[in-house]
């Protein structure tokens, strides 16, 4: 495992290499040299193909208090590691396209914190050392808040850049205190230790891995711990929105299921709480997704929806360990990585194309776009395919993850519970919704930015489509959407039967490992006759009317002077379901009707605030301020009341000692 | 037996529709066109010049040809005239209902293509008013495949005698539900007129407004074969699996076209439902849902 630390090594290095050099190669440098790193760590993300066993690196014990630091790949952490390096490379030549258009900013900082957040995440994934792993991921949050408020000239980047960092930190101490709790009973802070006083005491795991959820669930962004996501995915310069997107809530991810790993079998309890959570966080961020204006926040509430769906697989597979139900757990497991997989090569997409369209609008905002597919056809196609793919539609990838979910649901109907039956019957219809909704804010956004004629001055004034190295990065991506739709097999062609009987510890496991495999590959080969089919049929339509085409303007009803403004927007395209759903959006509107016959003045502006944020985080931190405001005397900036507070406790702890000795 | 399922599926699709229209003359003392009329205009839009709007990019050049390659490659899926699927794989439900909602997606940005005020607001009602029809249409299926154990789309197959008591109740529910998709779906009254071709009364209608010659064509080709495959799941629920090869064929028949009188009747005697009130009418089908998932739960876990 040496050349992994290398690699992890050159990441670093190439951080402080790259401030030798001038501005100009600057961010080339770094892209260069941890590319090469990041290609040597992919290996280990199929390890299996050249090491029989998991592979660790052990540091001696040196210190009594960290006890033998171990890193470890195995099954678990390979797909993770394969996603950080893979995403990661791509981000970083992205941004050598995108921070071009930001001259005059020195990317000194911001190179050096690029590099230590992708070599500590690809750490976070390895560790096994409780304390190293809390360590790492210090340094994964904190690097992260410093490349988000990279436009710090703004107010409000700063704002949601204090307000990412609160939350990483709630969710870090929801961490320390499940480790803290295990590794008390353990005595020792290595995870092999945990695995064995998780599997012996009920209660301790229980609470633990409760805690440990809560924690891990914060940083993926479950309701309704999501507030920081859409704030701090809109501030972030694209290429970090789309790198912490794609790639760093998925960490979240990772400590859940390593906590799953360690703790065998979860209380029933827990397990159905994980699925409404993941329910909850698909249905609410799907809704609040099809409200937006602003792309970004579009695209991170977004990824709360797919968080709640890798939730719901996770639900489900703990479900089926917590019931005794094999087939549903491997089911629900293999779908929920797969979504893991699948998210983070669309979700990165969409958010790298929002920066292409960004840099040549400066408009986040979709309502005055319009017309790009002419303007901008690789960029469009590109979105298209990452509309599809999001959408879960076949025959991109996301339709096979959610497939397989949606499997393990129906598997899940063999089993004989009343009450997992019955969630089993609604999750399925509430993940139907789910899909429906994300076509409506889908078709929304591509058709907003895309489609129609452009609605204001900033999207008629593109000359072109972004440069190559913005296009690159997005088309690899869009060729595995593709190929992860046709051929997911591909990922898990390393993995034999053996290694998931090792795993799971059950010879049934390694059978329906194989029987799982099999129908996800066929369902892929169904979707590529489809795309074959569909090609076939269009090529044939156009062979057909080849000479017969005669082009005009759109219908209008006898109106021959249709202008840009009386397309649909993209708040009226979503009319109609917001309408429904009224209740959970906190619309503010500043309306200003016209008046009389000869009406002078009139506008309308509309914002939402996020429900959850206005009705249940909101009070509760107006509470917290009143009663800390109660404790401000206290705070007297005279030095003389501090030196009084210092000696009150001074004799507290004096008389205390004496009386418990 | 393959070149009948052939000759129905490319055929009936047309019948169906022209046997719609001859109700609705008949309910309204007219002698109507013959049943036969869709087919001929449709082989008259393809004679005729196609035109194409400039706003559009590709997308609206691929979406009819688009449209057709989903409601046939749908129809691999559902199992056609009783006999069994040929893509028979277990959970196909969930690709048959996403490749449906493929060529939903499709068509939407196809109409948001035009840059038009008409087709933005059917892509709009479209999109948002067919969204609640999926969980309904997966609640009743999935429900009915616990139930039988079977979970290919032919669990609905002889539920009927499998069922016990709770049959008799499961089926005409879930027929129901099934029947209230064909409506929604398929754009009938009273969920959208097929009549009108303007903004009061219109979804689906308004979203082909631009579309010409073999493009229209084939969207009303797409959209009347859908009704056909819903209707062959009603078929499959409603007529017993014991009949002879002539029989059954007779009896899907017969059944398409009564279908086909009822929708006319319904789009006879019903207006189109208020715009404010037609996500109540959808939610009708989550509630007839609901009662087939109950049903099935209790008889599973008791009578």
């Amino acid at each position: 495992m040496l050349a992994f630390f290398i690699g992890i090594f050159l990441i670093f290095l190439s951080g402080i290499f790259a401030l030798l050099f001038s501005e100009k190669f600057k961010l080339l440098i770094a892209t260069i040299v941890s590319t090469i790193g990041l290609i040597i760590c992919s290996f280990y993300a199929f390890y299996p193909l050249w090491a029989k066993e998991p592979l660790s690196l052990v540091i001696p014990e040196f210190n009594p208090l960290f006890g033998a630091i171990t890193f470890n790949v195995d099954l678990l952490s390979s797909i993770f590691i394969g996603i950080i390096s893979i995403i990661s490379i791509l981000g970083l030549i992205y941004s050598n396209g995108y921070l071009k258009h930001y001259k005059g900013k020195s990317l000194n900082s911001h190179i050096i914190f690029l590099t230590t957040l992708i070599a500590s995440m690809l750490l976070v994934v390895t560790s096994t050392n409780a304390l190293m792993f809390l360590i790492c991921w210090e340094i994964m949050s904190l690097s992260s808040f410093f490349l988000v408020i990279f436009e710090n000239e703004k107010k409000e980047v700063i704002k949601a850049g204090v307000k990412y960092l609160v939350f990483m930190h709630i969710s870090v101490l929801f961490i320390i205190f499940a480790f803290g709790l295990i590794s008390i009973n353990a005595g020792s802070f290595d995870f092999n230790s945990f695995k064995t006083v998780l599997e012996n005491n009920a209660q301790i795991a229980n609470f633990a891995l409760a805690l440990a959820t809560i924690g891990f669930g914060v940083k993926a962004g479950f309701i309704p711990f999501h507030n920081w996501l859409p704030v701090a995915h809109p501030a972030a310069p694209t290429h970090i929105s789309g790198l912490m997107s794609g790639v760093m809530i998925k960490t979240g991810i990772y400590g859940i299921l390593r906590m799953l790993m360690l703790a065998g079998t979860p209380s029933q309890a827990l397990s159905f709480v994980v699925l409404f959570a993941g329910l909850i966080s698909a249905l609410y961020g799907i809704i609040s997704a099809t409200n937006q204006k602003n792309i970004k926040k579009l695209l991170a509430y977004s990824s709360i929806e797919n968080i709640g769906i890798i939730g719901i697989g996770i639900g489900v597979g703990m479900l089926g360990l917590s019931f005794n139900f094999p087939p549903m757990a491997l089911f629900g497991f293999l779908g929920a990585i797969l979504h893991t997989i699948n998210h983070s090569v669309f979700k990165t997409l969409l958010f790298f194309l929002t920066g292409n369209v960004y840099l040549k609008c400066h408009t986040k905002n979709i309502e005055s776009l319009g017309g790009l597919m002419k303007k901008m056809p690789k960029t469009g196609k590109l979105f298209l395919l990452g509309s599809i793919a999001i959408c879960a539609l076949p025959p991109f990838n996301g339709f096979v993850s959610e497939f397989m979910i949606y499997a393990s649901m129906f598997v899940g109907l063999e089993s004989s519970n009343f009450f997992v039956i019955l969630t089993l019957l609604l999750s399925i219809a509430v993940l139907a919704l789910v899909g429906s909704t994300a076509i409506i804010c889908f078709t929304k956004a591509f058709s907003t930015i895309f489609l129609g004629t452009p609605r204001s001055e900033v999207a008629e004034n593109i000359s072109s489509d972004s440069e190559k190295t913005m296009l690159i990065p997005t088309s690899i991506l869009g060729i595995f959407a593709i190929v992860l739709g046709i051929c997911p097999i591909m990922l898990f062609n390393h993995i034999t039967p053996d290694m998931i009987v090792d795993v799971t510890h059950s010879l049934q496991a390694g059978k329906d490992f194989v029987i799982i495999l099999f129908l996800m590959q066929t369902i892929a080969t169904i979707s590529a006759i489809f795309i074959v089919f569909l090609f076939a049929l269009i090529t044939l339509k156009r062979y057909l009317t080849k000479n017969k085409i005669s082009k005009e303007e759109t219908w209008g009803c006898g109106y021959n002077r249709a202008n840009n403004k009386m397309q649909y927007s993209a708040s009226s395209f979503a009319h109609p379901f917001i309408i429904m759903f009224r209740p959970l959006f906190k619309n503010i509107f500043d309306i200003e009707k016209p008046k009389g016959f000869f009406p002078k003045s009139a506008h309308y502006s509309s914002q939402t605030e996020d429900f959850e944020e206005a009705y249940l985080l909101h009070p509760v931190v107006k509470f917290d301020e009143w009663f800390l405001s109660k404790f401000e005397t206290m705070q007297s900036g005279n030095i003389q009341s501090y030196i009084k507070y210092s000696l009150i406790f001074l004799a507290l702890i004096i008389i205390g000692s004496l009386f418990i000795g | 037996m393959i070149i009948i399922n052939l000759l129905i599926l490319i055929f009936m699709p047309f019948l169906m529709l022209g046997i719609i229209k001859k109700t609705k003359a008949f309910w309204g003392g007219r002698k109507g066109a013959s049943i036969f009329q869709p087919l001929f205009d449709f082989i008259k839009l393809i004679k005729k010049e196609l035109v194409i709007s400039k706003t559009t990019t590709s997308i609206f050049n691929i979406a009819p040809a688009v449209s057709l390659g989903v409601s046939l490659f749908a129809s691999l899926f559902v199992p056609f005239l009783g006999y069994g699927a040929i893509i028979d794989i277990p959970f196909g439900l969930i690709a048959f209902s996403y490749i449906l909602g493929f060529g939903k997606f499709v068509s939407i940005i196809s109409a948001m293509d035009t840059g038009s005020s008409f087709e933005g607001m059917g892509a709009s009602r479209e999109a948002c008013f067919t969204s609640m029809v999926e969980p309904a249409f997966f609640i009743t299926m999935a429900s009915i495949m616990a139930l039988s154990g079977n979970y290919t789309l032919s669990c609905l197959k002889d539920i009927l005698k499998s069922a016990g008591h709770y049959g008799i109740l499961i089926t005409v529910f879930a027929v129901i539900v099934l029947f209230l998709m064909i409506l929604i779906e398929c754009s009938r009254v009273p969920m959208d007129d097929p009549e009108t071709h303007l903004e009061l009364t219109m979804i689906h209608e308004v979203m082909i407004l631009d579309n010409s010659s073999i493009d229209l064509g084939l969207f009303t080709y797409a959209n009347a074969l859908k009704m056909l495959l819903f209707s062959s799941l009603i078929g499959l629920m409603t007529i017993p699996s014991s009949l002879s090869f002539g029989l059954n064929i007779l009896a899907y028949l017969g059944l398409f076209i009564l279908i086909s009188i009822i929708i006319g009747t319904i789009e006879s005697g019903m207006a189109r439902i208020r715009l404010s009130h037609i996500f109540e009418f959808v939610f009708i089908m989550s509630s007839f849902a609901l009662i087939v998932l109950s049903l099935t739960v209790v008889r599973m876990f008791g009578g």
